[in-house]
Order: structure tokens, then C-alpha cells, then sequence
């Protein structure tokens, strides 16, 4: 069998800062196979933008990639220089869908000029056949083929959302990375986008890196998740199987923050404290002082991703209390001790 | 008609009718001013009859309003009347005055610019770089010293100490007569003599461009699209110019503001280089009420403002979309 489209194994991003190294992405590991949809969960400031940029090449100039590797396709990128990245991965096999996508096209250049650009630096293909291929990727998006020669600024936010998605699409990339695609956007405006990107998974064997914090949306479209905190991976898996089965409990107690459908009269969890600001390596498990079922271990080493011994071979998670936290949260809550109060009051300096 | 050409239209009628407004305002203003060009002919003891029958003469004896359609009429047929002081036509008076000091300012301050804008861009591309930290030092402290120092320093040492370029003037005294108006300026002759006032002009205004277009360049590198162009793939010159683009436009905002305000701020160089130019000409009627001369030297300083913001909003137009006024 070849190798996995993307193999992120043990990566560590740490930004310099006037404090010392601050680290982003510690130790995370999970892989992406073909035409696979990947969701990558967590709260704001837990690394997942970082991760995705450093696939891409986009750190910003204090960030590097201080160790792990990424492999694509089986072959090492994560030390690739800016002109092997533009000549080899960017846009022709891994593409970007931004955060802000309102102010990442070119307000002085016509969409189509902006992917005559992309296109003429990544093909051979024609000036014509670039608008076709542009073309086409509108009306998938829902988009009027016409306006491809609009300025972005005739555009309303959500047309804008899918011309960048279209620009992601229009040379047919192996992996799309989706950095919060639809944060700027209305609930109808989401659904749709979804659509849009799901329609991509029959039509073509793209692979999709989707960032969110928003885990519903993970389960409802994603084939694997991984869910980070404060930097670590905590637990991955196929979609069904974290859904199911979710063994860590930042994990769990994540996907119950959120509302279900199913079960309108539940209560929603809320998970109290801040993740910590992480200088120097990170080793502890990063979420201890916010879990209620935090012991000493926790805080002696990071706890490796070990796999929990379902049916799905790729589900881990890294917990010391993985085979048990379920159960206990099953059965007594967040609330364990029964003192009303489980998180280690914060200290005062 | 296309939302550009209706721009240049809707852009070309505004600029006649502020033409207008600027000619009514100086004819008031300096109309307003205590005392007329026979001021300083009675201060030097003419006799009262003979002032008045020149007050008769030149019009000055009727209301305002009629010395006004007098003056738009007449200028509208292009008599821009005679200085009551030098009692010349005004147009022979100012022009080559008026060409002089042009032909020397809008040359360096559009090279200055342009010089600037690259200097601003490798500066502001390059964060912490050499040229950022050390380059754009001398470029603040020539910027920062006054215009009538440079131009002496400038003399001191390349026209004094090294002798390479004359100390003053715009042609020698013993150049050829007989030749048309235009002949002197493509002389060798002039250009010695145009370089050192040039670098003046152009110590003196670098920085403006090069501080606006550093400034505004780290600011468009910080922006999304910047670092969306960067994860496209596009090469770096690309990008680069996808950011001079951006950057450029305070500069291109603030060039013709520059450009008119160098034209009336360099008197200082123009006196010390001894240049003919339009600052002393200016100074001088201003002081013996000279109307017609003054009216019509401010006129052109401020249509020259005008017509260079009016160009500047066309080239907006056609660099920036968002500029154009919508259908």
C-alpha cells in the first residue's frame, strides 16, 4: 500500500517571543489519507491554525517546526524552502482556504485575475482554459460563471466565502485545508458551504483538512477527527468512533458543550478555566488543571496517544485515566468528590 | 457608459467648477487686502490728481462686482491684462519665470518619488534589515536639515571645495543670444548648472517617500491577502509588486500635495542658488499690490494643485476599483 497522503508524526511549533519559545503544537501525531475529510477541533489559541499553516509553509517569521516530521505522499516537507514549497506544494497539491476571507483576495484584482496568477505559476494550462477550470469551480459553488471578472469588493461576505473556496478548488489539489471556512458566515450560509465542500468529495478524491472549534459540524461531515488542547492532540479517531466512544475528557466534555439536536433538554457542559500559555516544551498533559479527574501523573509527563482498543485502529487518546474517564464522568458528572468544586483554585501571586 | 468613463466625466466637471470657485476667491481676497498698486506710488510722492486719473484709468474706481465680470471676461478671451507695475503683459512677465522654476521641481520631486518609493519598499519589505535600520537614517537627516542649509552645504562643498558645478544661477552670463526660448534648457550649460539645486530639491523631500511608503508597505505585508498571495505560491517578486501596489497609494495621495507645496517651498533654494523661478517674482507683487500678477500666479499654483489631484483621482481610479463611483 503507498504511503498516506499526509503522515504528521510527533510535530512540535514553537514561536519565538520575547519570553522565551512559546509553544503552539506539541507532540501531535494523526494521518490523512486519501479522499479522506479530516476535522481538526479545538478551542481558539489551541494550535490548530498553527498546525495547518505549518503543513502549508505559512508560519509566521518567529515560528518554526522544532521537531517531528510532516510527510507527504512519504516524503519529508516540514524543512522545505519558500521556492520548493511554491514549486512543488503550494496551490497545485495542497491548497488554503483562509480564516478571513473576506480580506484575503486582492481588493485591486479581479478574481479571475487572481487565479490567471495561480494558475500561470503553477501550469502550463492556458489563459483560457485557467477561466474554464474557474468556471466551473463557480457553478459548484453557486456561484454565476459571469462574475468571475468581478473585484472582490462586488461581492457580498458569503459570495466572497465561495469564490476563496473556489480558488481552493480550481486546480484540482490532493488536500484543501480549510482554516475555520465558515466563521464570518450566517448558520444557512455554513450549510451551504458544507454542501459546496461535500459535493467536492464525490466529484473528486480530494483530501480535506477541516479547522473548526465548532465539533458538530466535525461529526456531521468529517470521516476523522482530531481534538487539540492547549497544543496536544488529546484524542483522534474516526468520526463515529470520538462521537461514540470519546475517551479523554477534554474531548468528551468538548463535544458536550455543545447542543444536540437529539436531546434539546440536556444540559450543555462547560469546561471552567483558560488553557495555559505553554513556554518552553510542554510536559505535562496540558488540559490537568482544567480536568476534573486530573491525578499526580498527569502532571509528571504529557501522556503519550495511545490507542484505546476499539474497533477503530486509528482511535487514541492521550490520557493517563483514558480506559476509565468515561465511565466515572458517566457516572458521577464533573463533579466527582461530590465538593462542589473540582478545578484547583487559581493561585494568587 | 462604463463606470469608469463616467468617473473621468463626473471627476472632469467637478475640477472646472472648483477652477471657477478658486478664480472668484482670489479676486476677492486680494481685493480685500487695505491699499492698491498706487499705494506705493504715493508713498514715493506722486501727486494725488495724477493717482487718481491712474485709478480711472485701470479701472479700480468702479464697484466690485463690474471689475470682476471685467476680469472673468477678459480672461475667458485668454487677456490676462498688463502688471499696472511693471507695465507688461502679465503672460510675458511669468512664464518663463513660472517654466523655470517647474522645470526644476517637477523633475526632482517626481524623481525624488520614485527614488523614495523603492527606497520605502526595500525598507519596509526587509523589517529589521540593514536598510531599514541604517538606510533611512540619512535619508530623515537630510529631510530634517532646512532647505537654504542643504543648498549651502551642497554649494560649499561640490561648487567651492571640488569645483565641479557653478555656485549660483541657471545659465552662465556668457551663454549665446539669438536663440529661441527653449534652447538654453537643452543646453550643457544648464544642466551644470540645474544639479545641484535638483539634489537639493531632492535631499530635502526623500524622506516624505520613503518614510510613507515604508510605513505603508509593513502595514500591506501584515494584511490577509498579502499572506493569502504568499500561500498561493506566487513568486516572491510578484507578491512584492502585489504589495508596491497597495503601498503606493499614500504615496501617490500625497505626491501632488508635495509637488504644489514644492512649488512655492522652494523659494529658499531658488534664493540661494539664485535660480530665476516664480518665489521671488511672487513676493515681489504680492508687495506692490500687482493684481493682475499675483492673481494670475496663484491662480496657475493652485490649478496646478487641482489638476494634479484631479490626475491622481484618475490614476486611483484606474489602479483601485473601489474608487469608482458606481452606476
Amino acid at each position: 500500500m503507498s504511503a498516506p497522503l499526509l503522515e504528521i508524526e510527533d510535530l512540535t511549533v514553537q514561536y519565538r517571543t520575547n519570553q522565551g519559545m512559546l509553544t503552539a503544537v506539541s507532540g501531535a501525531s494523526f494521518t490523512i489519507e486519501r479522499g479522506e475529510f479530516f476535522g481538526l477541533a479545538g478551542e481558539s489559541g489551541s494550535g490548530k491554525s498553527t498546525l495547518a499553516k505549518a503543513i502549508i509553509g505559512g508560519l509566521d517569521d518567529n515560528g518554526e517546526v522544532t521537531s517531528g516530521t510532516l510527510r507527504y505522499r512519504g516524503e519529508e516537507i516540514q524543512d522545505l524552502a519558500e521556492t520548493e514549497l511554491n514549486e512543488r506544494l503550494r496551490w497545485k497539491e495542497i491548497s488554503w482556504i483562509p480564516q478571513s476571507s473576506m480580506n484575503s483576495l486582492d481588493p485591486l484584482q479581479r478574481v479571475s485575475e487572481q487565479a490567471a496568477e495561480i494558475g500561470r505559476t503553477h501550469t502550463d494550462l492556458s489563459d483560457e482554459a485557467i477561466r474554464e477550470k474557474l468556471k466551473e469551480m463557480f457553478d459548484v459553488v453557486g456561484l454565476q460563471q459571469s462574475r468571475i471578472d468581478d473585484y472582490p469588493h462586488q461581492f457580498s461576505g458569503g459570495m466572497q466565502q465561495r469564490a476563496i473556496i473556489a480558488l481552493a478548488l480550481f486546480l484540482e489539489p490532493s488536500l484543501v485545508i480549510a482554516d475555520e471556512p465558515t466563521t464570518a458566515l450566517d448558520v444557512i450560509m455554513q450549510d451551504q458551504i458544507f454542501k459546496y465542500l461535500d459535493r467536492t468529495k464525490t466529484s473528486t478524491d480530494t483530501s480535506l483538512l477541516l479547522i473548526t472549534h465548532d465539533i458538530s459540524v466535525i461529526f456531521e461531515s468529517c470521516d476523522s477527527v482530531a481534538i487539540m488542547h492547549a497544543s496536544q492532540v488529546t484524542e483522534r479517531g474516526s468520526a463515529q468512533a470520538v462521537h461514540d466512544n470519546p475517551r479523554h475528557p477534554y474531548a468528551f466534555m468538548f463535544k458536550e458543550a455543545f447542543p444536540d439536536i437529539r436531546e434539546p433538554k440536556r444540559e450543555l457542559e462547560v469546561i471552567d478555566g483558560y488553557p495555559p500559555e505553554l513556554m518552553g516544551d510542554v510536559d505535562i498533559c496540558s488540559f490537568a488543571d482544567r480536568c476534573p479527574w486530573a491525578v499526580d501523573e498527569c502532571r509528571q509527563s504529557a501522556p503519550s496517544l495511545d490507542p484505546v482498543g476499539d474497533d477503530d485502529a486509528t482511535h487514541a487518546a492521550a490520557c493517563v485515566r483514558a480506559d476509565e474517564a468515561y465511565e466515572l464522568y458517566e457516572a458521577e458528572g464533573t463533579d466527582p468528590d461530590g465538593t462542589g468544586r473540582t478545578i484547583a483554585p487559581e493561585e494568587d501571586d | 457608459m462604463s463606470s469608469l468613463k463616467r468617473y473621468f466625466a463626473v471627476r472632469s466637471a467637478q475640477t472646472v467648477v472648483m477652477l471657477f470657485l478658486v478664480l472668484t476667491a482670489l479676486f476677492v481676497l486680494f481685493r480685500s487686502m487695505p491699499g492698491d498698486f498706487t499705494t506705493q506710488m504715493a508713498a514715493a510722492g506722486a501727486n494725488e490728481a495724477a493717482l487718481a486719473r491712474i485709478r480711472e484709468q485701470w479701472g479700480l474706481n468702479e464697484p466690485l462686482y463690474v471689475q470682476y465680470f471685467e476680469y472673468i471676461k477678459n480672461l475667458l478671451r485668454g487677456d490676462l491684462g498688463q502688471s499696472p507695475v511693471y507695465r507688461v503683459d502679465v503672460w510675458e512677465f511669468v512664464k518663463l519665470r513660472m517654466f523655470n522654476t517647474f522645470i526644476l521641481v517637477a523633475p526632482a520631486m517626481t524623481f525624488t518619488y520614485l527614488f523614495g518609493s523603492v527606497v520605502g519598499t526595500i525598507a519596509g519589505s526587509k523589517r529589521g534589515g540593514l536598510l531599514e535600520r541604517i538606510g533611512i537614517v540619512p535619508v530623515i537627516t537630510t529631510g530634517s536639515f532646512p532647505a537654504f542649509f542643504t543648498s549651502i552645504v551642497l554649494i560649499v562643498v561640490f561648487a567651492d571645495w571640488f569645483n565641479l558645478f557653478p555656485t549660483s544661477g541657471m545659465l552662465s552670463a556668457t551663454s549665446a543670444t539669438g536663440l529661441e526660448w527653449w534652447e538654453p534648457y537643452l543646453s550643457w550649460d544648464f544642466a551644470h548648472h540645474y544639479v545641484l539645486p535638483f539634489t537639493a530639491v531632492f535631499l530635502r523631500y526623500l524622506f516624505i517617500p520613503s518614510l510613507i511608503m515604508r510605513t505603508s508597505v509593513v502595514e500591506v505585508m501584515g494584511q490577509d491577502h498579502t499572506e493569502y498571495h504568499r500561500l498561493t505560491g506566487i513568486s516572491p517578486t510578484k507578491r512584492l509588486r502585489h504589495v508596491a501596489k497597495h503601498a503606493s497609494l499614500p504615496v501617490i495621495t500625497i505626491y501632488p500635495v508635495s509637488l504644489a507645496r514644492a512649488l512655492g517651498g522652494v523659494v529658499l533654494i531658488e534664493t540661494v542658488f539664485n535660480w530665476p523661478g516664480i518665489g521671488f517674482t511672487l513676493v515681489e507683487a504680492v508687495l506692490g499690490r500687482d493684481y493682475p500678477v499675483v492673481q494670475f500666479v496663484f491662480f496657475i499654483v493652485a490649478t496646478f494643485v487641482i489638476l494634479s489631484n484631479f490626475v491622481v483621482d484618475l490614476v486611483y481610479g484606474v489602479i483601485d476599483p473601489r474608487i469608482r463611483i458606481d452606476d
